[in-house]
Order: structure tokens, then sequence, then C-alpha cells
């Protein structure tokens, strides 16, 4: 035993790392081997494969909700780093600049943070409840990040009823927040969670109501269809049929996502960040993802219901129409190049690198031949990265639609993150006043609005 | 060996866990004012507010007494930091007693220091120069420019705003590194003396001040307007925790607070002193008496500090800056009270000398905590989050309230 203990001693932290998953490698292997040699694994391969196919939907939706649940951790990670970085500019401090390049791992940092931290449960707090909270919280948010359809078919789940799912899950984060809050066994927290009781199940009406002007003008309640009816033209963008419902959407979903200037329920000044008051380590490090989620969710829904998905302004055959050019096909097939694909690849780095390093050798005499050839190597990646990148959006689709999707989507993030740099935050009562008084007659005159000028405009 | 705890231990209280974190004190009620606070009325509940808390500005604890959101009642409870910073001074010589007032209200060390040592020299009887008389009020007044730019911030971080705070903390930063050239440190400077101040102006200090000059009207105006027209911190202090002038009066506010109410009293027009008369500048006023009129009241008052340092600059004497001082005073018995504006109010020094090297009684009136009594009008009937509002509008510092 003490010679394990000393050779262990002895690895380094790679080492450490390295040397069990090479044993966890070398067992799964033998496993393998073995399986495949008595004929189990093959077997049991056959019932798993034909079970899935009995059950297309089921297996499909546990691949969706895994990749949705992978990619909220990233995407969460880039909201935290954007929030922190833009916050810092528009304070005239630096931001993040240490972990990574500009900081950009700072939010990867913060992950481990949390982990490493104690996960301290407060005396006297209802430990079940308390510990289930953040779950509710964040697999709400996360199963309504299933039905956000990035571009065409790049999509979780599509659903028929995608807005109807994305209101009913979206509205139990309060769930989360309110058991949270309660079960901390702190004032404060229990404030926060009443409040966001209070505020969340407020805003949900002229947040629902003012999407139903979209849906009866799209004709349908899939976000892949109303995506698809308003497709063109930017001015096909339902934002500018539906400035009303945009605006009451936009105030009442930042009410919903807990932004300035409606984070009342986490009002730090006020009660102590609320109902997390009492969290600590990863359970409150849920709370956090799933804001941060949801933050995004929020800026992807306004974008797919107000800002036409991942359509762009113009469409490029389209705009190649209109100026008389026609837009070259691109669609190259690798199996068609035969021998010439390796010389592509072989050659092609080569032959850009030197080009690339002409010019700079002859503009920067003093340089060394290797340092003019590094530049020209960097040169040529940049431009073969450039014409890699056009080639995509040109020739598929889907590149096209995520570029123009998470464009948009990040606008609205920035939009967020600059509210809430600017502005103060608003009181209880002037924020029940605002969604009762303004927000939800304003969603009732838009959907009679628009109901009639659909008749009026179909007789 | 087991230990007997006894009753009042608070060891005891941790056994059950219920009564860990209750407001109410374990012992009975010590006057009817207690007992009556103490008895909650159905639906009413008691919250900690501080000693740790983000909004109270140091470690003020404030019980409140809630029904729903809305506060009923309140208890300050102070004396968290207090340092017994008086009687050290007691215990110290007339030079030494100087730099142990410095840490009283931290924002606005200068003003800590000028009243005591203006007492000190009633009691000495000499004559400052009038130079120092001038640096004294340069430095101060870029001190009071400095601090209300952080109650800016302060107040607009309280309601939730998050950039003017870093925007009052570059303003505060370019005026203390300025002083920092002048004084040697940056926020607790130990720079006036008996009889005069510790150094006279220096290059450094002059080219940072002009340099700063020439652009610190138009950097203030464009911080100001972070919040002078948004609507949401408008509509959140307007009409909030409004005092009138009788009221004010009688809980004995100065400064901003009674200002704001209409009232044009300032010390240093009220009760002149150091070179004051020979100064021109105006008393702002308000009617309003809200936590709007304290703010915008505040942002001309940095006006006129502006104002002030262009005329001390014109009108700079030359000469020492320090008076001919022995190492050890021992002042005639007798008593001195010397009272200046702060930016916060009447900050006020009252010593007795006995004699001895050392002043026998050595009192300190801070404006903070006579503002703070206001808070027991000001807040009942408005809801927990505008508690943090009129608090941040008074702008206590706890350091100069508790001593």
């Amino acid at each position: 035993m003490s010679v394990v203990a000393r050779s262990w001693g002895h690895l380094t932290p790679a080492g450490k790392v390295v040397v069990p998953l090479l044993g966890i490698v070398l067992a799964l292997g033998l496993v393998a081997f073995l399986g495949i040699v008595t004929g189990i694994l093959p077997a049991i391969g056959d019932t798993v494969v034909l079970t899935g196919r009995r059950n297309v939907g089921i297996v499909r939706f546990l691949v969706a909700a895994t990749a949705a649940l992978l990619a909220s951790v990233p995407i969460a990670f880039i909201n935290i780093y954007l929030e922190m970085k833009l916050l810092a500019w528009i304070a005239l401090r630096r931001g993040p600049n240490r972990v990574g390049p500009f900081g950009t791992l700072q939010s990867v940092a913060h992950g481990f943070k949390v982990l490493a931290k104690e996960d301290f449960t407060p005396t006297g707090a209802d430990r079940a409840v308390f510990t289930i909270a953040p779950v509710v919280t964040f697999l709400s948010v996360v199963l309504a990040f299933m039905v956000v359809p990035f571009a065409p078919g790049i999509v979780g789940v599509d659903m028929n009823i995608a807005v109807l799912f994305f209101f009913a899950i979206g509205g139990l984060t309060v769930v989360g927040l309110l058991a949270g809050g309660w079960a901390s066994f702190n004032k404060y927290s229990l404030l926060g969670g009443l409040r966001s009781a209070a505020q969340i199940i407020s805003y949900e009406i002229p947040l629902t109501l003012s999407v139903v002007g979209v849906v009866m003008l799209a004709g349908t309640m899939s976000l892949h269809g109303i995506v698809e009816a308003q497709a063109g033209h930017f001015w096909n963008w339902f934002v500018f049929q539906q400035p009303l419902g945009f605006l009451v959407f936009f105030l009442a979903g930042t009410a919903e996502g807990n932004r300035t200037p409606f984070d009342l329920t986490e009002a730090d000044s006020e009660i102590v960040a609320g109902f997390a008051t009492e969290y600590s380590g990863m359970r409150y490090g849920f709370f956090y993802f799933a804001e941060y989620v949801n933050l995004f969710i929020l800026s992807a829904v306004t974008a797919i219901l107000f800002f036409g998905g991942w359509s762009a302004p113009v469409e490029i055959h389209q705009l190649a129409a209109w100026l008389g050019v026609a837009v070259p096909s691109f669609a190259i097939d690798p199996s068609q190049l035969g021998i010439g694909l390796l010389f592509l690849l072989a050659l092609g780095p080569a032959l850009g690198t030197v080009l690339c390093a002409i010019p700079v050798a002859l503009l920067r005499t003093d340089w060394s031949l290797r340092r003019a050839l590094a530049v020209g190597f960097v040169l040529f990646n940049v431009v073969a990265g450039g014409l890699v990148i056009a080639w995509a959006y040109l020739a598929s689709e889907v590149v096209a639609g995520l570029f123009w999707f998470l464009g948009k989507t990040f606008f609205f993030v920035f939009v967020f993150v600059w509210m809430r740099a600017t502005l103060p935050r608003v009181r209880i009562d002037q924020l029940m006043g605002f969604a009762w008084k303004w927000l939800l007659p304003a969603s009732l005159f838009n959907i009679f609005a628009t109901a009639a000028a659909i008749v009026l405009v179909n007789r | 060996m087991t230990r007997t705890v006894s009753r009042d231990d608070p060891r005891v209280l941790l056994e059950s866990p219920a009564t860990i974190y209750d407001a109410i004190p374990p012992y009975p009620p010590r006057s009817e004012r207690e007992a009556e606070f103490y008895a909650l009325r159905d639906g009413e509940m008691l919250v900690n507010l501080g000693p740790q808390h983000p909004s109270t500005h140091g470690v003020l604890r404030v019980v409140l007494k809630i029904d729903g959101e809305q506060v009923v009642d309140l208890d300050p409870v102070l004396g968290y930091l207090h340092r017994g910073i008086e009687k050290l001074a007691e215990n110290a010589d007339y030079h030494q007693a100087i730099c142990y007032t410095d840490p009283l209200e931290y924002v606005s060390s200068l003003f800590n220091e000028l009243a005591p040592v203006m007492a000190f020299e009633k009691l000495v009887e000499i004559e400052v120069p009038r130079r120092a008389e001038y640096i004294r009020i340069l430095s101060c007044e870029l001190l009071r420019i400095a601090s209300h730019g952080l109650f800016t911030g302060w107040l607009a971080l309280d309601l939730g705003g998050y950039a003017p705070i870093l925007y009052g903390f570059i303003e505060r930063d370019e005026i203390v590194e300025m002083l920092a050239a002048l004084t040697g440190q940056r926020m607790l400077f130990n720079y006036m003396r008996i009889g005069g101040v510790n150094g006279d102006l220096n290059h450094e200090f002059m080219s940072r001040l002009g340099e700063w000059m020439s652009r610190a009207a138009r950097e203030i105006a464009a911080n100001q307007t972070l919040l002078n027209e948004n609507e949401i911190f408008v509509r959140r202090t307007r009409g909030l925790g409004v005092i009138d002038r009788e009221t004010a009066l009688r809980l004995c506010l100065t400064g901003p607070a009674l200002r704001a109410t209409g009232v044009p009293y300032d010390i240093r027009r009220a009760h002149p002193y150091s070179v004051y008369p020979e100064l021109e500048f105006d008393i702002p006023t308000r009617d309003e008496g809200d936590s709007y009129a304290r703010y915008l009241l505040r942002l001309d008052e940095v006006k006129q500090s502006l104002r002030i340092i262009d005329q001390c600059l014109e009108q700079m004497p030359d000469g020492p800056c320090m008076a001919k001082i022995p190492r050890l005073i021992r002042p005639r018995p007798g008593r001195a009270f010397a009272a200046i504006e702060s930016p916060r109010g009447q900050y006020a020094c009252y010593a007795i000398s006995d004699g001895t090297d050392q002043p026998f009684r050595f009192r300190i009136h801070d404006p903070s905590f006579v503002n703070l009594q206001s808070v027991g009008v000001l807040v009942p009937g408005n809801l927990i989050a505008d508690t943090m509002a009129i608090m941040a509008s008074l702008d206590p510092i706890m350091g100069g309230v508790d001593k």
C-alpha cells in the first residue's frame, strides 16, 4: 500500500489525471474485448438499437435534454464573462483580464470556485427543500432552453406548441426561488422568495399576452413556424407589425428574468441577495447558472419572436438578384476531387504561407526570413479561416442561420447588461403598478388591435 | 469536567436554533419604549438590518419592524464601531490628540482635524498665519467635493444603480491623490497642526490641482447627468423621506439635511471661521426637504466649493504656513469650543484644559450622529427599499456616529 501511496505522491498533477484514465481505458477495453468475443455486447447493442427504433421520440428527447444540459454550461460562462467585461467597460474599469486571453476563462474559474466552496446548510433550514430548490430552478430553465431553435433544424425539440411550453416551463422557475427563499430560514430570503412570487407571476400575464399578436400573425405556436413566417427581408420581422407587443414583451421579460431595473428578488442593497442569501457552493452556482441561461433564452426568444430568428436582414440571393450578380455555387463535393484533395490539404498551407510571407518579407527587410514566414503563416490562417467561414456561410443555411441568430441574441444580451449598468432599481409598488396598470392593458390592446387588423386585411 | 453556564450566557441560546436569529433581546424589556417595540402585532416581523449589511454604510444595526414590505417602526442600535477616540485623545498631549480624530468621519478626515485644531488654538491663544488658513480652506473644500461625489455614488448604489459609485470614486481618487501629494497620506491625512498646517503647497500638488481644475466643472457636471434626470431615480427619491422645517430644527439637523428644508444655516456664514468672511460663495437651499432635494443640494454645494477653491488660489498670500509653537503645549486652564461646516453638517469640538499637557475633556459633536436620529421620523410608513434611500440621503458615516 505504501508503495502505491509513494508512487502516487511522486506523480505530477497531469500524471494524477492520466494514470487513472489509462487504468479506466484499459479496463473498459478488456470488458469490450470479452463482451465482443462472447457475443454479449452485440446482443445488447441490437436490443438497444431495436428499442431505440421503436421509441425514436424518447431517444430524441433524451439526446436533446442532454445536449441542452451540456450546452447551458458554456452559454452561462459566455454570458457571465460578457456581463463582467461590459459592466467593467461601462464603469471605466478593465474587467477580468487575468485568466485566459482577455480574461475569457474567468467565468470558468468562477465555476471551479463555486464547485470547491463549502456547501453550507444553515441551522434551522429545511434541508430537503433547501437542496432541491436550485435544481428546480435550473432544470426549468434548461427545459425551456430545449425548445429554442438556433438555426433550421438545430433545435432540441421542435414542438408545435413551443411558445406555450416555453412560458409554462419558464414560469416554473418561481417555484424554485420561492422554495429556496422559504427553506433558507432567513427573513431576507423569505422576503426575496415572496417578492419573486409576486413579481414573476404578475409579469407572466403581460409576457404571455404580448406574444398572442405574434401567434395570430404567424398562425402557429411553433417557434420554427414563427421564424419562417418572418423570412425574407427585415421588414417582414414582427417587430414592425407588433411594436407594442415587442415593448411589452421586452419589459415583462426583463422582470421575468430578474434583471435590472426589475431585479427586486435579489436586490443586494435591500434584502442582501434575497432568496440566495444563505446559498453557497454549487447550490448557489445552480441559481447563478439558471439566471444567465435564462438571460440567453430571453434574448433568444426576443430575437425569434420579433426579429426573425435566424433569417438574415436581407437574403443574399435576393440581394444578388437585385444587383444583377449571380451568387456562385459553392457546393464542393470532396469525393470528386480525388487526389486533388490531398494536394489541397498538403500544399495549400505551404503555398499560402509562402505567398503571404512574400509581401511581409519585402515590406520588412530588417526581419529574418523565418520571422516573415511565421507572420505569413498566421496571415494565411486568417485568410483561409475567413474564406472557409464565408464558404460555409454561403453553402450552408445552418451556418448562416447560426451567425444571424447568435448575433441578434447577443445583441439583446448586451442590451440587458447595458440596462443593468445604467439604471437604478424600481420599488416594489412601482413594479407591481407598472405590470397591472400599464403592461397588462397595453398587451390586451395589442391583441385587440392585431385581431382587428387581421380581420380588416383579410376581408 | 462539566461547566455550568449561566442563563445569560449567549451560548445557552445556541441550543435552540429558533432563537439564534431572533431580533428580540433575551432579557426583559428595560424601558416602556422597548416593551412597546418588541411587542409584535399580528403579521409583524422583526428584521435585523445590519450590522453586516451592504447598504448601512458601515456597521449600523437597525432593527426593523415590518408588516409585509412596509416598515412599521425601527430601532437603530449603535456602537458597533466605537473605538473610544475621545478617551484616547484625553490620554495624549495636544499635538497627538489631533491624529486620533482622523478616523472619525473617514471620508472627510481634514474636517475632523480642523475643528479640534481650532479649539486648541483658542485654548493656547495663538494667531495662525493667513497662508495656513487659506491652505486649510483649500484642502477642506477639495475634500468636500470628494465626499459629495462619493455620496452621489452611494445613494445610487443603495437604489440599485451600479455605475455612479465608480464614477464617484474616480472623482474622489483624483482629489485624494492630489491631497496625498500635499499631505503624504491618501485617507487619514493628519495634516492640520496647532498654529498652521504640516507642509506648504508643493509643486506636484499645484500642478495636479491646476490640471484638475481646468476640467473639474465639466467632469462633475457630466457625472451628475448619470442620475439627475433618470426617471427611475427621480421617481424613487422625489417626495421620499420628507422632513419639514420645524421637525428638522427640533431634531437639530444640520448640513444639507437641514438646508434641504429651506433653512439657510451654514456655519461658514452663520458663525464664520477662518477666512470664509473674505470669500464669496452662496449657501444653496431647497424647500422640498425630500431625498431628491438633499441630493440636488449637494450637487449645488459642489459648485460653490469649486468657486471657493478658485478664490483661495487667487487670494493665496505669501508667508509662513506654520506659527511658532512650543513642542509641548500647556494651555492655561479653560475651555474652548470650535464648530465648522463639514460635508454632513455642524462638526464641533469642545475641549477643556486643566493646565497640563493633555486635554482634560475632549468632546466631538458629530453631524452624522445627529442626522441619523431623524430616521425614526422619516422611515416608518415607507417600504424596506426606501429605508436605504432615506438613510443614504442623510449620508451618515458610522465612524463618526460611533466615535
